[in-house]
């Protein structure tokens, strides 16, 4: 929904009606994902999309239909197997879309608290008989269980709770990544980090070497001691600890801190050699082999990359596999890689 | 050529996207003809332009350039008498004994410039436009249309002629080539190649879904899928490739690269190669004697 919120603030402030068709549920395939919003106004502009153009033609027709009659609908695209080459989904999946009134005084604080990084989630209660409230704003201190079990990670999708089927859409805050070490990878991290809709801090202790003119591409440039700087960073399970400084006077603190907060991620540069030798003076800091295990190391998936971009490539497709548990293992890239001849 | 000369011929080929490797001596120890910050550029003809030393430097630094095109790694090479390179092992340097009449070493450093890649992304879905706004920033040249000169090709049109790009594809010979779809959709378009001729060895060359296996994602994950994809395939590209072919001068025993040779002589059907026009001349006076000992 992030995508049209400008153009619903524009027809918002022009005094227009607003009807949003929302992608709430996909099975199979999908080109976009719960949370997909295709907005119409009431002059027929459209902002957005819900799919790769497929049903487009159709939800705009709906989202008239809501325009005129203010009930909300729940719509079903798909299509099967053998017309897959046809009219609708050519990936063969399933899309629910709701479409419904979007009220335009939830906007303003909606604005405030993205400005302010701050979770909030607007909630439409999903119905197939026209009846239902009109969406809400949800803030995450005082969200239901449910609700804020979707927030807190990011996510948008339907929940049920206290017998409604209700479909959230998260704002939540940007993920943070923390970069240390202000080397040339972490220019190149930093760039792919903000690409995948990181909030992107990059952290040295020198401050001869972290700045904004090797740096123009990071949302926060910080000059202080690794490890002091991250006992007083917020972090949650969403969060990206990149640690590129392989120097073991700033990487052993730095990792004992880290594996003290529930980041989602942490990944440390060096050879094996550097990543035994750190991991011995881990050992001797207290770090049990359980935590060590918690560390990436040598950082990012075996691709064989030499550049710092390669490597920051390397180390954003091990940051996704660990955060979205997919099955690709970095040993067996060999295979992927040999799979050419 | 100057030095100065060296580094503009440099500047061109980058700007036209040919490979070559930068020659610059980074060390010596007199006396020798060379002096630190003499350069010179080979190009993967076996070609120099510029100065790295005498006729004793050039074909080992030829060979060392040639070398480092094939595997992408740049090395410093040590050249002086046996004897006077010692202890370069150490400092990770390629030994190479020159039969120099001078008893100097230079020490040259030769990195390979090879031309970004050129990746074709072919299709209007959000995977493909958001594929093609990544890949420049990790160093990738990218197009919008199926070209010649694509090294690589992802086909992402969701459904607007995935098939049609990918036999078109295949018939250029790209190296990679991927398909973005769902592995249902994806499947589609493997059945629709196959019914239209296309070889079962084909089909297989045709990388489909796209990219590692991440896990469920966005477009943006998918596009670090993929380009993930693209690095291991272009690195095992490198690892595979031919080493340069080389020879090995008959007079001095110094390994010489075949592709621009400094001299070469026929023999009873047979063509050998040398480090100089010295080398050849002294092979010319007894030719039946140097060629026996190069063949014991």
């Amino acid at each position: 929904m992030r995508d049209v919120l400008p153009a619903l603030e524009r027809w918002a402030g022009e005094g227009l009606r607003i009807v949003t068709a929302t992608v709430v549920a996909t099975e199979g395939s999908a080109p976009r994902e719960p949370g997909a919003v295709l907005a119409v106004s009431e002059l027929g502009e459209v902002a957005g999309s819900v799919t790769g153009g497929c049903v487009e033609p159709a939800v705009y027709e709906e989202a008239l239909a809501v325009l005129r009659d203010g009930r909300p609908r729940l719509c079903v695209y798909g299509i099967a197997d053998e017309e897959a080459f046809g009219v609708g989904l050519s990936c063969g999946g399933t899309v629910r879309i709701f479409v419904e009134r979007f009220d335009a005084p939830l906007l303003e604080p909606l604005r405030a608290a993205i400005d302010q990084e701050l979770p909030v989630a607007v909630v439409s209660t999903v119905t197939e008989d026209g009846s239902g409230r009109p969406p809400r704003l949800v803030a995450l201190h005082d969200a239901q269980p449910e609700i804020a079990e979707a927030l807190a990670r990011g996510e948008s999708r339907l929940v049920e709770a206290g017998g409604d089927l209700l479909f959230v859409s998260s704002f939540a805050p940007r993920a943070r990544m923390y970069v240390f070490g202000a080397v040339d990878h972490a220019g190149a991290v930093a760039t792919i980090g903000r690409f995948l809709g990181y909030r992107v801090t990059v952290c040295d202790a020198r401050a001869r070497f972290a700045t904004n003119e090797r740096f123009p591409d990071v949302d926060e440039l910080v000059v202080a001691w690794p490890d002091e700087f991250l006992r007083g960073a917020p972090v949650d399970r969403r969060t990206a600890i990149i640690v590129l400084t392989h120097d073991p006077k700033f990487d052993v603190p730095l990792l004992v801190a880290a594996l003290q907060t529930d980041a989602g991620y942490i990944g440390a540069m060096g050879s094996l050699r550097t990543t035994e030798e750190r991991a011995e003076r881990l050992r001797a800091e207290g770090v049990d082999e359980q935590q060590l295990r918690r560390i990436h190391a040598p950082i990012g998936l075996r691709i064989g990359g030499r550049s710092p971009q390669e490597v920051a490539v390397s180390v954003a497709a091990e940051l996704i596999q660990a955060l979205r548990g997919g099955a690709h293992a970095g040993t067996a890239l060999v295979s992927g890689a040999t799979r050419e001849r | 050529m100057t030095r100065a000369d060296v580094l503009v011929r440099a500047g061109r080929l980058t700007a036209e996207g040919v490979p070559f490797a930068l020659a610059t001596v980074v060390a010596v120890q007199r006396p020798a003809s060379a002096r630190r910050g003499d350069r010179g550029l080979v190009t993967g003809a076996g070609e120099l332009f510029g100065w790295v030393g005498g006729a004793c430097s050039e074909p080992i630094v030829v060979r060392e350039a040639l070398r480092a095109l094939a595997d992408g790694e740049a090395r410093l090479v040590r050249i002086g008498p046996p004897g006077r390179t010692a202890g370069a092992a150490d400092r990770d340097a390629v030994v190479a004994a020159s039969s120099c009449a001078s008893e100097g070493v230079v020490e040259v450093l030769v990195e390979p410039q090879l031309p970004a890649p050129l990746l074709a992304v072919v299709g209007g879905s959000p995977a493909a436009e958001t594929l093609a706004r990544l890949a420049p920033e990790v160093g990738w040249r990218v197009v919008r249309d199926l070209r010649s000169e694509a090294v690589a090709v992802v086909v992402a049109t969701m459904g607007h002629g995935d098939e049609e790009t990918l036999q078109d594809a295949l018939v250029l010979g790209a190296g990679y080539i991927g398909l973005v779809a769902s592995s249902r959709r994806a499947a589609a378009v493997l059945t629709a190649l196959r019914e239209r001729g296309v070889g079962e060895e084909a089909v297989a060359h045709v990388r489909s879904p796209a990219g590692l296996d991440l896990g469920p994602c966005t477009q943006e994950e998918i596009a670090v899928a993929v380009l993930a994809e693209l690095v291991a395939w272009r690195h095992a590209q490198v690892v595979a490739a031919a080493p340069p072919v080389e020879a090995v001068d008959p007079v001095c025993g110094m390994t010489v690269s075949v592709e621009g040779a400094a001299a070469t002589a026929e023999h009873d059907g047979r063509t050998y190669y040398f480090c100089c026009a010295h080398c050849r001349s002294a092979f010319l006076g007894d030719p039946a004697r140097y060629a026996e000992a190069a063949a014991t």
